[in-house]
Formats: C-alpha cells, structure tokens, sequence
C-alpha cells in the first residue's frame, strides 16, 4: 500500500539533524571552508550524535539507523552546512560498508572507528566522466590467495589522514562488483596531493584528494570474503545519500531566498510579491519534494531487491537531485540580486557546494544538457 | 539575399588574434588574480605583448581600437568575447571597463560631452565609474536617496552608492542623486564627481564575492561633496541647458547600450571553458563507452550551438544601435537570453569532467563563479524580461 508519510523515527531524527545543522554545522561554515577542516570541537559533537558513524551496538557503535532515517539525516545536517555535514558523512561511509559486508575480521577496526573522533577513513567510489558504479574502470581481481587493485579514484575525502580505503571496484576477469579493505601505507598507494592542496569551488573541509592504485593485497583484503554479496546496492546507496546533501542545501538556500524576498523592497513592495521571484522560488520547493521521494524510493528499492540492476534507477534519481541542487542555488543568489553575490550572504557558498556535488556524481550521459531559452 | 551571419574578414582577424593572445598571455594569470583579488602587477608587460591594438588608457599615444566596417557596437561585441575569452581579468585594465563615459554622452551637453567623454575618455581613455546602486535598492532606480543640493555655485552630494565597479581607482565616478525627492525619478541627476573630490569618500575598496574577483567593486560616500555646477549633466556653469531628460533615463540608456556587451563576456567565458574541456575529453575517449561518448559529443555540439544563438541575439540588438535605430527591447532580449545558459555550459563542462572540473586546477570552477553576475547586474534578468515584454504587453508587464 502507498505510504508517503515519514514516521516516527523518522521526523524525530529528521529534527535532531536540522537542529544540529543549524545550531551546530551552520555556525562554522565558514570557519571550515577557510581552514579546509571541521573545527575539532564541531567535529567531536558531531561524531558524538552517532549520526555520522553508522556502526552497530555490538562493535562498539550507537546503531545503524534505518536506510531512509540516515538518508533525512545527511539531508537535515547538509541543510545546516553541506561542507561539515559530507566530510563527517563521508569519514563514516568506510564503516557502514564494513558492518554491512566486512568479515567478521574486517570488522575488528570497527569499534576504533565508532569511538575515536581523531580516526579518518575513506571510502573510494567516484571516478568522474559522470560513471557510475557499472562503468568503474577500477579493476580488483582475484589471483589465488592475493587481490590485485587497479586504478585512480577521484575525490577520495580525507584520502591523506584515512587509516584504511575502501575502494569499489570489478574483477577484470568475471566482471563482479567487488571493494577492497586498504590499510594506509599499503605500497602501490599514491595520493596526489596537487588536487587537494589547489582546492575545490567548495567541500574543502573533507579534504578530498586522488588517489591512484596499483597495490596488491592479500585475499583477506577482500570486503566480505570472495562473495560481496549485496556490495553494490550499498555503494549505489552511499551515492543516494550523498545526493541528499544537495537537497538539503537546495532547501536552505530557498528558505534563505525566500525569506529575503518578503523583506526586501524595490518598486514600492516586497520583492516577493513579483512572479519573477516568486514562481522561480516555488519551482524549487516543487522540484525539492519531487526529489526527494526519488532519492527515497530509490533507497526503498535497493533495499527490497538489493541484488538488481538498479544502476539507471540510481543514476536518475541522483542526476536530478543534484542539479535540484544547482537549479536552487543559482535561483537563490539570483533572488538576492546583487547582494547574493557578497559574502556577506550564504548564498555563494551554496552556489558553490552545489556546483562541487554536481561534478562529483551527476551521469550526464543520462541528463542531456538543456540551455535556459 | 538580405542576411549574412559572416562577421567581415578584418574583423574576424582581429578577433581571432585577440582571443589566441588573451587565451596564451593573460589566462595563465588568471588564478592568481582570482586569489590576490586584483590584476597582476605585471599587467602592462603582460599588454604589451598582444598582437593587435586593445584601446589601452595607459599608452602615451592614442591607442584607439580599430573601425570596421560592422560598426562601433557590433565590432565591440566580437572585442567583449575574445579579450574575456582568456579571462575576466584582463578587460578592466584597459581603462575603458567603466560606463560611467556612456551617461556623459547621452545626456551631457556638447562642452560636457567634449571634456568627459572626447577628453578625459577617449584622449586621455580615463577610468569612468557608474554610481547608481544604493543599500536600498539596485532594480528599482526611482528610489535613488542620495541628495544633491544645491548651494551658490556647487551642487553638493551626500549619500552612500554601493557595488560600484571600479569606483575607487576611476578617473571619475558618475553620481545618480535626487534633487526633490518629492519628484520620484523625475528628480534624479547625474553628477560627474572626479576621483579626489573633497567629501567623495571611498567606504570600502572591494568586496569579497563569490567572482569576478579581480574587479574592483567599491563602496562610496559622498559627505558634503561639492562639485561646480557644470558638473551636473545638461548644466553649464550658468545653469540648466535645454530639456535633457532626466537622470533615471539617463541611467538606463547608457546601461541599455552595454546589455549585449555583457552577454558577449558572458560567451567568452562559456566557449573557454568548451574549449578547455573538449580536449581533455578527446584525450580521454578510449575509456569511454560508446554510448557515453555520444552523449559527450552530443553535449558538446547543444552547448557550441546555444552559445551561437546568443551571439546572433547579440550581433542583432548592436547592429541595431549602429544603424541609429537602437531598440531597448533587442539589448534586453540579448542580455536576458544567455546568462542562465552561460551559468549551464559551464556547469556542465565541470560535470562532464567529473571531480577535476570543479578543481582549482582549472579554470571552470572560477568561471562558474564569475559567470553568476552577468545574470544580476546592469539590469538582472527578471528586468530585462520586464522590458522586452513591456515592448510587447505595454505598462502592464512587470
Ligand atoms: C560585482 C558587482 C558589480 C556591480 N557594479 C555596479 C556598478 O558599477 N554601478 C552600479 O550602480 N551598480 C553596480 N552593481 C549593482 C547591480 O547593478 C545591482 O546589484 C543590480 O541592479 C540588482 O540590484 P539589487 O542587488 O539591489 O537587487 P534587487 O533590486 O533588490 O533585486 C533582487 C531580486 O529581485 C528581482 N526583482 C526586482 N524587481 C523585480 C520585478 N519588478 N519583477 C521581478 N523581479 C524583480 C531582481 O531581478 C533580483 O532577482 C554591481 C553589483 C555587483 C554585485
């Protein structure tokens, strides 16, 4: 039966992550993109809600929260700052693969990382050219008792400080998905550091950085043994709940937006008064809820039919969300004019987060390019 | 046949050699100006290398631009695309990046004309500003509050103009004042207040934006700035001249003329990036799927195509104004068209590109930046679809 309505949990934590966000993340917005970093004290109580680390009660962890739950969690917390809000979520992204998938041995690091702040780990999915999961070029093959991992993975977040990689990608020889376990320090592993010392147009704070592979590994390093089992639709879900930071930061940049319209006058009213403002505005609350039960019921059914191909499902619902983002910004420094171009509003930074997230994941082959008129 | 969409050889030429030149010279200075907020120190040297005349302010001869046979506007529009093609930082140095000279001569006498516009413009090619924004309001230019009183032989200004771009280096600042508020835009002046002006005040140099970094962008106050009564547009120093129009109309024709100008920087920096990202594609075409290659080039060929539909807006609402039958509503429909879509290309080329495209190691992510403003100022885009549909709906739109 059709049901669109969240449920308890669900508004509860939906709550609690947009006040972290806005009591929490927003305040230090700034301060992260300057310094490229979650200031220390921002980052202990974030980690402290359990939010960003999903890792279950019996490794040490607060749980994991429900697949739709930590999806309106990354949002609400992105609608406080989608810079602080990726780099924890994205740190924490490494250990909800490993509780789902991980050996049982694999799984020992876990109760480090759901409990010391200062660890960093790093997942390894994204690859640019707008590929997603199907056309990784990253290969990890099975030769007897050792793994060979091949490839450079983009945008890898705190790929310098991270203790451990998992990185995604298919066997050259069957064409299975497949993640690797990768200790820092494994020879063959080689971060360029030019990308991340020039910096991103935003998300700075995750310290993203390349990383090229070319390691070999002991067959132990295989996430979840030679069966990965489900691995794909957990890695098409990290690339779900990543859109959702876009969505958050859509909603915020349009409130923001909004409320500066029915404040500001020019030819004798409220700026919110003229359709030129307003129905631009209204179009992305419209396409914001249009979205965001795409992202959900994409979740819904990885969840339901984990082993499918759900590739061009997940591609759409993340193309979309992720130009919502871009499509809200742009509108949102639009609607304040001249004043949304200063620093002295938000709304550049949102312009800028958005354009970051559309370059990381957006399959363009799936979304033709469209000019305005 | 009536149409030729052909820009003339000479034109062509010049274009090309100014877009390969500010592409190979000025580009590579591009980041640092984004960073240090202003041009390279060594922009004159950088200027001195280029192949062809640029209409340079700082030259002790005229360096005039050369005359083609298209037009003043029309052969402006190819200037706007190929020297912004390497970069935004570029065209302000050339001291001719203000439009404060464009109020002067359409609402000055012929002595004002002669000095501001003739001398200290053109002979001299001085830096002009345009002082029109305030706090309160930047659409709706009725609702100027800075005052304009007059005492004995002076007008004398008070009030604060925000967003002024290149108001703190120009040689002068053209000041929009009222003076009876009770006329509403009727009461509305031009002031030419020239930099050092006792009173005129620079609040704030440059503002931290999100792009356009290396303008200047200027808040000025004016504390009991007084300037002689000749200063004033349509005034000698004996006082008013014949009917001059107001100041408000003054503003917006002088704005209205540069519109398709602005559209035109806005395509220099989309087709930099087309152009920055097409190779590094084809460099990378192995790795890609058949299917996925064909939506690259697909992307590609929309995004070339779109940008040519502005640039026929453009030629089409400037060789208007050349021909002396300017139209309001073409310079509107001009601006009004590509500066989304210029935002789009070069979002797009970054998407196609994956993570490096929104690295500070190219240039995309700056002129994603830069490209945002093309939307806002000199009349945003929700004003310039007042105006073309006011040529269409009457009073009524808006
Ligand atoms: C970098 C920079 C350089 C600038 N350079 C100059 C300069 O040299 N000289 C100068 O005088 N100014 C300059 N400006 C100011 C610029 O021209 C104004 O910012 C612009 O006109 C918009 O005005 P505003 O910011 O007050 O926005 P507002 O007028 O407050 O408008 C806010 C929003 O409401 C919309 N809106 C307003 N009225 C309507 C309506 N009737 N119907 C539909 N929508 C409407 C606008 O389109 C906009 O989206 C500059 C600004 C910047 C950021």
């Amino acid at each position: 039966m059709l049901d669109l309505h969240p449920d308890e949990e669900l508004t509860e934590i939906g709550a609690l992550a947009r006040s972290i966000g806005s009591e929490l993340l927003a305040p230090s917005a700034r301060d992260a993109e300057r310094d490229r970093a979650v200031p220390p004290d921002v980052w202990h109580k974030l980690f402290e809600t359990g939010l960003t680390v999903p890792v279950p009660e019996e490794h040490g962890g607060g749980g994991v929260p429900e697949p739709l739950t930590l999806l309106t969690a990354v949002e609400n917390l992105a609608h406080g700052d989608p810079g602080i809000a990726l780099a924890a979520f994205w740190n924490g992204a490494a250990a909800l693969l490993i509780a789902e998938h991980g050996t049982l041995e694999q799984q020992q690091v876990l109760s480090r990382l759901a409990t010391d702040p200062g660890v960093r780990s790093a997942v390894a999915l994204y690859e640019g050219y707008g590929r997603g999961p199907a056309e990784y070029a990253t290969t990890i093959t099975v030769d007897g008792d050792r793994v060979r991992l091949v490839g450079t993975k983009r945008a890898v977040a705190f790929a310098a400080s991270a203790e451990l990689y998992v990185v995604a990608g298919v066997d050259a020889a069957s064409g299975a998905q497949r993640a690797v376990v990768v200790p820092a320090g494994t020879g063959g592993v080689t971060v360029a550091d030019d990308a991340g010392r020039a910096g991103r147009i935003a998300l700075d704070a995750a310290q993203a950085a390349d990383v090229v592979f070319d390691a070999e590994l002991p067959a132990s390093a295989l996430l979840g043994g030679s069966d990965a089992g489900t691995l794909t639709a957990t890695v098409q879900r990290l690339r779900l709940l990543t859109a959702s930071a876009a969505i958050g930061t859509a909603v915020r940049a349009t409130e923001y937006a909004a409320q500066y319209a029915t404040t500001r006058i020019a030819f004798g009213q409220p700026i919110a008064a003229f359709q030129g403002v307003a129905f631009p505005l209204a179009e992305s609350l419209i396409r914001i809820e249009a979205a965001r039960l795409e992202l959900a019921e994409a979740t819904l059914v990885l969840l339901e039919d984990p082993t499918g191909d759900h590739e061009a499902l997940v591609a759409q619902a993340v193309a979309y969300a992720l130009s919502v983002g871009t499509q809200s910004t742009r509108q949102a420094v639009q609607t304040l004019g001249g004043h949304g171009f200063i620093k002295d509003h938000p709304v550049e930074l949102w312009y800028r987060c958005a354009a970051a997230l559309s370059a990381l994941d957006l399959d363009t082959s799936r979304a033709p390019f469209t000019a305005a008129l | 046949m009536t149409y030729s969409f052909t820009l003339s050889k000479p034109l062509q030429d010049y274009s090309t050699a100014l877009r390969e030149w500010s592409a190979a010279e000025c580009r590579p200075y591009a980041r640092q100006a984004d960073i240090d907020k202003r041009r390279p120190d060594n922009w004159k040297t950088i200027l001195d290398t280029a192949p062809v005349p640029l209409g340079r302010a700082d030259r002790e001869l005229p360096d005039p631009l050369p005359t083609f046979e298209e037009g003043y506007w029309v052969s402006h529009l190819a200037f706007y695309e190929s020297i912004n093609y390497g970069d935004i930082w570029v065209h302000p140095t050339l001291g001719n990046g203000g439009i404060g000279h464009l109020v002067v001569q359409a609402m000055g006498t012929p002595a004002q004309i002669e000095k501001w516009y003739d001398d200290a413009f053109v002979k001299q090619r001085g830096d002009t500003g345009f002082a029109l924004t305030e706090p309160g309001f930047g659409s709706d230019t009725s609702k100027v509050a800075t005052t304009a009183t007059r005492d004995g032989d002076s007008w004398v200004l008070n009030g604060t103009k925000m967003y002024c771009t290149g108001g703190a280096f120009a040689d002068y600042v053209v000041v929009f004042a009222t003076i009876d508020k009770t006329q509403g835009a009727k009461g509305i002046n031009a002031f030419v207040v020239p930099k050092g002006t006792p009173g005129f005040v620079v609040a704030k140099e440059n503002e931290d934006k999100l792009g356009i970094r290396s303008w200047t962008t200027s808040e000025l106050v004016f504390e009991n700035c007084a300037v002689p009564l000749d200063h004033r547009l349509g005034w000698s120093a004996e006082g008013g001249d014949a009917e001059v129009g107001n100041g408000q109309g003054g503003a917006l024709s002088a704005l209205a003329w540069n519109r398709p100008n602005m559209s035109a920087l806005a395509i220099g920096l989309a087709q930099a990036s087309l152009d920055t990202v097409t190779p590094i594609l084809k460099g990378q075409q192995a790795g890609f799927t058949p299917q996925r290659w064909a939506s690259v080039e697909r992307d590609l060929e929309a995004m070339n195509a779109a940008l040519d539909r502005g640039r026929r807006l453009n030629y089409l609402a400037q060789s208007t104004v050349d021909a002396g039958n300017p139209s309001r509503s073409l310079s509107a429909a001009a601006k009004g068209y590509l500066p989304e879509t210029v935002e789009r290309v070069i979002r797009r080329c970054m998407e196609l590109l994956g993570p490096e495209g929104a690295s500070k190691e190219l240039l995309l992510e700056k002129w994603y930046r830069d490209c945002k403003i093309m939307d806002i100022f000199e009349g945003s885009g929700q004003v310039q679809r007042i105006v073309v549909g006011r040529s269409l709906l009457g009073r009524l739109a808006g």
